[in-house]
């Protein structure tokens, strides 16, 4: 389920953002670091939400040889 | 054809077999399966009986084509060859087709083969493998026709989008729905991994026992059981159930329930990235206002430090201060009791009021006893001395002291 060549990987990137909220809830002291992440949290909360944008489904068709 | 006057068995028998065939094999024969036995795990025998009447038939076929579960009791419809065996000289029918009739012969076999399935394990919770939850790529298997399609594309929009669907029509009843089936899951199956769907999802609208024979058919389950990618099975309302529910992944009510068990929710996943965000900006700030008060804690207790050692520096000199303030009166008034002692045994004083100081030579004169008349002596008195000569000792008399 890894990388497809797709626009951005919206499992990877809310996954990323789990593990940078858990690393705040259980340490975060490093406050360098604590920044470092928050940006970097902030920038896929962002990603996400652009992706959440997308109404349609793309749906294709495939006939091959299914049809009697 | 002539025929000899004598002949074999077999040959007389191949003569009755010729005849026989004459009998079109089109005909389905109905009746009621008695004394069924399976020899050798390869071969089914069983009587098929008018319910009515006590017309026997004695049927035989092979494990491998008979294609729904037979019990003894069902009334089903069988085709085939008739012929006279020749190793048993007993007439009977060779069966190519079984069909089960009647809507009690098909529950019974579904749940015949219902118990079959499960006690394979095919419907064990512990092999069914969780679906991603922001998948990519979707398959989906269902009729162009059936409102299952619209359903399930509509209440996917709704929820979540940007997916490809990669959607495989296919009759989801009728003589070509179990093909094609089977070939939609074949084609998947096949697949690259990055081609491949994260997960599948077979749907279609509610029907009866019998509209629903291609979700039943156990090559179909078998199918949904072996998929590579996980199977999401949707199958009309909720009283419906079918086999591939029991060995889908995850079993939906419906095509619209398909969609909700695929596809996460769009305001969910929001409110889940706002309170995450959220979250981590508040344990930002918490973090930054513990540190900022430690700076404020740390330069406040050093300005207490600073102004309580003022405070000690004050106050000592206060100390100080009146510690010196006292200590000079009371040198000046030692000083000046000193003095005062000192003038009271200054002889000078004495002198002052009218005594005087008589020596000879060197020595204090105190007592009169000890001067011889002619001896010189000085007199010292207040103000200046003089010489005199003692011309009388007048008496010795006592010393007397206050």
């Amino acid at each position: 389920m890894a990388a497809k060549g797709k626009k951005m990987d919206f499992a990877k990137a809310f996954e990323e953002l789990e593990a940078i909220t858990r690393w705040f809830e259980q340490e975060g002291a490093d406050l360098d670091e604590g920044l470092k992440r928050f940006e970097r949290g902030l920038e896929l909360a962002r990603a996400c939400k652009e992706r959440l944008a997308e109404v349609e489904a793309n749906v294709k068709e495939i006939k091959k040889k299914f049809e009697a | 054809m002539s025929v000899p006057a004598v002949i074999s068995v077999a040959q007389y028998l191949d003569l009755v077999n010729d005849r026989l065939r004459e009998v079109p094999s089109d005909v389905g024969v109905e009746g009621e399966v008695s004394d069924l036995r399976v020899s050798h795990g390869k071969w089914v025998g069983f009587d098929l009986k008018d319910a009515q009447g006590g017309g026997v038939l004695k049927c035989f076929m092979t494990v491998w084509q008979l294609s729904v579960p037979l019990e003894d009791g069902m009334r089903v419809r069988v085709t085939g060859g008739a012929k006279v065996s020749a190793r048993f000289g007993k007439f009977q029918l060779d069966v190519r087709t079984v069909e089960l009739v009647g809507e009690g012969a098909l529950k019974r076999a579904y749940l015949a083969l219902k118990r079959k399935m499960q006690d394979e394990g095919l419907f064990d919770g512990a092999r069914k493998r969780p679906i991603p939850r922001f998948p990519e790529r979707i398959g989906l298997i269902t009729s162009r026709e059936a409102a299952a399609y619209g359903d399930f594309l509509r209440v996917l929009g709704n929820r979540w989008g940007g997916v490809e669907v990669d959607f495989v029509p296919v009759h989801v009843q009728g003589g070509n729905a179990v093909p094609e089936i089977l070939a939609a899951f074949e084609h998947f199956h096949h697949l690259g991994e990055s081609e491949r769907p994260d997960v599948l999802v077979l749907t279609r609208g509610g029907g009866g026992l019998e509209d629903l024979h291609a979700f039943n058919d156990e090559s179909v389950a078998r199918a949904v059981f072996s998929s590579r990618v996980p199977v999401v099975v949707g199958v009309g309302h909720e009283r419906d159930e079918s086999l591939c529910d029991f060995v889908a992944d995850v079993r939906a009510s419906t095509p619209s329930n398909a969609a909700e068990r695929v596809a996460p929710s769009r305001d969910e996943v929001r409110y889940e990235l706002d309170a995450m965000t959220r979250r981590v900006e508040e344990v930002l700030r918490a973090n930054l206002d513990a540190r900022r008060r430690i700076v404020e804690h740390a330069a406040s207790s050093a300005s207490a430090l600073v102004s309580r050692q003022r405070e000690r520096l004050t106050s000592e000199l206060d100390a100080f201060g009146t510690a010196t303030d006292r200590w000079i009166p009371n040198i000046s008034e030692r000083i000046e009791g000193a003095l005062r002692v000192l003038r009271q045994v200054d002889p000078n004083r004495v002198l002052a009021r009218g005594y005087s100081i008589v020596k000879s030579g060197k020595t204090l004169l105190r007592d009169a006893s000890e001067l011889v008349v002619g001896t010189d002596v000085s007199v010292q008195l207040s103000r200046g001395t003089f010489d005199a000569n003692v011309l009388r000792i007048n008496g010795t008399g006592k010393q007397r002291l206050v």
